[in-house]
């Protein structure tokens, strides 16, 4: 992970603290205890923090691969949250319909209900993008939109709505609900605290598991090979005999699949009803940054998940220590951003590049998504 | 495996935890108390000219008036409101404010963890999944007649309507809402129905904008009601709201404020429905210090001055401040019973 | 259904496009200096965050001096800074144009939350006062035209500013030297660089000019629809003007139908207290649109060739 890129842009935000009356070093202080249980000054609990830290990173990981796969194709997807919704949708539908089923028939019904769906979202852009062109980026902002929307006319009004006034679904059944690592029991102290309120469950170990299967994919499978050939050249991955066609359209279904499991996992493992906190979900657009940040990497993109979860979890234990506003933490992600995709860092190394004179290997070693909107914009012509 | 053996896994690792964190805090009480208030906001954050930003004129009153300490947590996404209220609950705040209906699950679960610190939720309760109310005897709800304030508004409405005092005299008058919840409904209803029982008559054109922070979508539904005839308008959009005094200003017809007085906002606005979150907030804090907390339900209302109106920009009537007096008397006394939906 | 019914009845009254033309307009501007940046190669999905920008500092600047064409003008340069941020990470630094975009848009909307809470503390952010806002124009004489006096000449002053802005940017990027060399650098910059021109500047000048047009959307929300500032009151249209514009083929009057498009479901939606289809089904109904125009009647649509592209001086 480009280490020095977030310290540049803890540097930044530093200097915005500052030039704005806000202590910088309250401010990190607070979002370090927030996000590790490190250092702490106001008796917050550090296993707690860790503990959220891990409920907020766990989608970031699934969604960030689904961000990532497709980048290898060249192909952006900015529709994870999208497919995310339609993810925790279809759990959520077959969890409340299903209730009554036992877990280890149920829980995978759910999942795969999950992934499906997500699958069919993605799939939608794919298919367009394959055949008539269409750009992804349009596409995938445009199924985001009708997946919020969707999901506000299930839940209010609509067929999953719990009952009339609420804004919320009924609860999926027991047998539809992932376990926590700790058993989710108030009298039971752990850490000194209840050990409820660590809600760590096993949608970790399926996140871990999605990051693996997106490396062995990636870098194991003859498909993961076309993905890459499809994303450095169709050109070239045609003279290779690739249908560039159908890897397109393979590379979001998977990519929606892994999205729609985030969403799947979150409603099994947290929430247990979509609620309307997913009209202001974000986690499929800060997978975006995951999936940069990582490089594309698994490892790369589980550490940007924990740097990315602990920034959630920091911001309000900043603002409430520390008295500033928990909406720092996006200017500190936009910073990173703007520090990996720039690599300012590398930059300021080599003396800065301004004038003609840059050497033409500034760009850092990002996933192929700089040409897409290029080549991989026209409809592949099927060759094969 | 039963709980023993996880409770013997769980000393050792909280002993490890402890040891990693060099022995962090370990309580202790401070020699004089100073009461600590915890408030959450919902999504809408401090500054959505709603409630969120009530509620803390409330703490901020409260800070003035009490020896307390007051901290605040905005949430930036529904996912944080379980770990904002359980960061204050562990710290042992005495005082853990939920703002909003969006919270009521998060508080009915965070409560139960921590039966010793005290809760209280603004709009809702703490509830379960399927929305029950959980009851927790931590747990104070905050609830508003909505209803109450806009009856009163509507008799405003409804009366200028029937004696042509309004702009147009079409007897049609619209109700621009949020997103249709609960709290913004009672609103609502209350509105439509006094409405209406001041002028039969009465057309109301009830809107929603689905939105809570964009004006400009409040003032598209607004204008279409203005098309249709309607010359008073009701926001019950919070900051999204706002376009809806805006557009009354500049068709040159009156509107309508909510939860506080927005007299300034524009100079279209002639009376505004008050939901005092702030005298609400003030109260619960106000419990805590005088260990009178007591759990259920607080509902706020005009019989005890939680919920109101105030007229803005308008010389009023001497005949409609006369009727508005009745009828806040007739609900006051119990006697006349706005309703919660809308009819 | 008499829902349908009453959205034909809609179709008929000239309230109806006047709400549409607005509408169509703050997509419009975003949407313009989308197509500039884009022309000259380089993506900009960056407007959502360079219209809130200004929406911010416009509602900041006439609070602090009560003048509307002022507060324009810093919305109008607070646009451009963020738009230079893109310039200067996107092409001095080669930087990915989509990630430095998404970077822009999360930086906005942080940044403006985080200074109204510096700058005003918890308290609100306060109400500019109706004769301190954009002025709404009624054109002599043409506003009486039935139908189309309404919808064209009852508007903002902000709307006839951008409809010159329209045929303008049209005529400059497809009847004049400047506009020829915008689109050479934007298909060839390495032949364009060869011919002699400045492609970083012109880069430059491209994305500076779509931070400007943001800005002047976010005055005319701010100070001209709204008069106020909300966090977040943008609410997703710098990414439907990105939409507009890819829509609308990287052309302005394309782009414009495209808006049109949007804004004339955005109007036909502000009607459900009058129409009544679930107002969420209605919400989907531009989205859905545009992924059908997508599939069906636009399909295949080409960006300018080096789009997205950093120029690297001397390569190939």
């Amino acid at each position: 992970m480009p280490l020095g890129s977030v310290l540049f842009a803890f540097a930044v935000g530093a200097i915005i603290c500052a030039v704005t009356g806000a202590n910088p070093i309250d401010a990190y202080s607070g979002l370090i205890c927030g996000g590790f249980g490190i250092a702490c000054t106001q008796g917050e609990n550090p296993a707690l923090q860790v503990s959220n830290t891990i409920v907020f990173l766990t989608p970031l990981i699934t969604t960030g691969v689904a961000v990532a796969l497709p980048f290898r194709a060249g192909l952006f997807n900015i529709g994870a949250e999208g497919q995310l919704l339609a993810g925790s949708v279809a759990c959520t539908a077959i969890g409340v319909k299903f209730g009554n089923l036992p877990s280890p028939i149920l829980l995978p019904m759910v999942l795969l209900g999950g992934m499906a769906a997500g699958a069919l979202w993605a799939g939608i852009a794919g298919v367009l993008k394959a055949t008539v062109g269409a750009h992804e980026v349009v596409t995938t902002i445009m199924l985001n939109y009708v997946a919020q929307w969707l999901v506000r006319f299930l839940i209010i009004g609509g067929p999953l709505q719990l009952g009339p006034g609420t804004s919320k679904s009924l609860p999926i059944g027991e047998g539809a609900r992932l376990a926590t690592i700790l058993p989710a029991d108030n009298s039971l102290i752990i850490f000194g605290l209840p050990a409820s309120v660590f809600r760590v469950h096993t949608g970790l170990l399926i996140a871990l598991a999605a990051a693996a299967a997106f490396a062995f994919l990636l870098w194991r499978t003859s498909f993961g090979y076309e993905i890459r050939a499809v994303g450095q050249s169709q050109k070239a991955a045609r003279y290779a005999g690739v249908s560039v066609r159908r890897t397109i359209i393979l590379t979001m279904l998977i990519a929606g699949a892994f999205s729609g499991l985030a969403g799947a996992v979150q409603i099994a493992g947290v929430d247990h009803n979509l609620t309307d906190k997913y009209f202001s979900d974000t986690t499929g657009f800060d997978a975006i940054a995951v999936a940069l940040l990582g490089l594309g990497s698994a490892v790369g993109i589980v550490l940007a998940s924990l740097l990315f979860g602990a920034l959630h979890s920091g911001g309000a234990i900043m603002q409430s220590d520390a008295g500033i506003s928990s909406n720092l933490v996006l200017v500190l992600q936009a910073l990173i951003l703007f520090s990996i995709a720039a690599n300012f860092v590398g930059a300021i190394r080599r003396g800065l590049p301004f004038g003609r004179k840059a050497t033409p290997d500034l760009p850092p070693e990002l996933p192929p998504a700089a040409g897409l909107m290029s080549d991989a914009t026209a409809p592949p012509p099927e060759s094969s | 495996m039963g709980h023993k053996r996880l409770r013997f896994l769980g000393v050792v690792a909280a002993a490890m935890v402890f040891a990693l964190a060099c022995g962090g805090t370990t309580g202790g009480g401070t020699p004089t108390k100073t009461y600590k208030i915890g408030l959450v906001t919902d999504v809408g954050g401090l500054n959505d000219k709603s409630f969120n930003h009530l509620a803390d004129v409330g703490l901020e009153k409260a800070k003035t008036d009490f020896k307390i300490q007051g901290d605040v947590k905005e949430s930036k996404s529904g996912d944080e409101y379980v770990p904002n209220l359980t960061d204050f609950a562990t710290k042992g705040y005495d005082l853990v404010i939920g703002v909003g209906f969006l919270m009521q699950e998060a508080v009915g679960t965070v409560s139960g963890q921590f039966p010793n610190v005290h809760f209280a939720i603004i709009d809702g309760a703490g509830t379960d999944a399927k929305g029950n109310d959980l009851k927790h005897s931590n747990v104070v709800s905050l609830f508003f007649k909505e209803q109450d304030a806009g009856a009163m508004v509507g008799v405003i409405a409804g009366w200028m309507e029937k004696n042509g005092k309004a702009k147009k005299n079409k007897h049609v008058i619209g109700a621009v809402g949020g997103v249709s919840i609960p709290p913004v409904n009672h609103y609502i209803a209350g509105y439509k129905w006094a409405a209406k029982m001041e002028d039969s008559s009465i057309d109301v054109k009830v809107g929603y904008s689905n939105n809570f922070t964009d004006p400009a979508k409040c003032k598209g539904v607004a204008q279409s009601q203005i098309n249709a005839g309607a010359d008073i308008l009701f926001q019950v959009a919070g900051g999204c709201g706002l376009g809806v005094l805006q557009a009354a200003g500049q068709a040159s017809v009156y509107s309508i404020g909510v939860d506080a007085d927005q007299k300034d906002a524009d100079p279209s606005v002639i009376a505004s429905a008050l939901k005092k979150v702030d005298v609400a907030t003030y109260t619960a804090i106000k419990n805590i210090v005088n260990n009178q907390f007591t759990s259920g339900a607080l509902t706020f209302s005009i019989a005890n001055e939680g919920a109101g109106y105030a007229v803005d920009n308008l010389d009023l009537p001497a005949e409609l401040k006369a009727e508005l007096d009745k009828i806040q008397g007739q609900i006051k006394a119990g006697t006349l019973i706005p309703p919660a939906d809308i009819p | 259904m008499s829902g349908i019914g009453d959205i034909l009845h809609l179709l008929f009254t000239a309230n109806l496009w006047q709400a549409t033309l607005a509408a169509a307009v703050l997509l419009l501007l975003p949407a313009l200096g989308g197509v500039i940046s884009e022309r000259s190669g380089v993506v900009n999905i960056a407007m959502e965050g360079m219209m809130l920008t200004g929406a911010f500092f416009a509602v900041v600047a006439d609070l602090a001096w009560h003048n509307p064409w002022l507060a324009t003008g810093v919305a109008i340069v607070a646009g451009g800074l963020m738009a230079l941020i893109h310039a200067v990470v996107s092409i001095q630094f080669r930087a990915d144009q989509i990630v430095s975009g998404i970077a822009i848009n999360i930086f906005a909307a942080g940044l403006t939350v985080f200074l109204v809470n510096r700058i005003y503390g918890l308290q609100d952010v306060g109400h500019v006062g109706p004769t301190e806002g954009l002025p709404y124009i009624d054109v002599h004489g043409l506003d009486q035209i039935p139908f189309i006096g309404q919808v064209f000449f009852q508007q903002n002053v902000v709307v006839y500013v951008a409809l010159i802005l329209l045929v303008l940017i049209h005529v400059v990027l497809f009847r004049t030297r400047l506009g020829l060399r915008i689109r050479a650098v934007g298909e060839h910059p390495q032949a364009a660089d060869t011919a002699g021109l400045n492609v970083f500047a012109i880069r430059y000048g491209a994305v500076i000019a779509s931070g400007l047009l943001s800005g002047l959307s976010g005055a005319f929300l701010a100070i001209g629809i709204s008069n106020t500032f909300v966090p977040n009151m943008t609410d997703g249209r710098g990414y439907i003007a990105l939409a507009a514009m890819i829509f609308g083929k990287w052309t302005p009057f394309g782009a414009f139908i495209a808006c049109l498009i949007f804004g004339l479901g955005q109007a036909i939606y502000d009607n459900n207290s009058i129409i009544h289809v679930s107002p969420y089904l209605l919400s989907m109904l531009p989205y859905v649109l545009t992924l059908i125009v997508l599939a069906g009647l636009v399909g295949r649509s080409t960006p300018p060739a080096a789009d997205g592209l950093p120029y690297v001086p001397g390569s190939e």
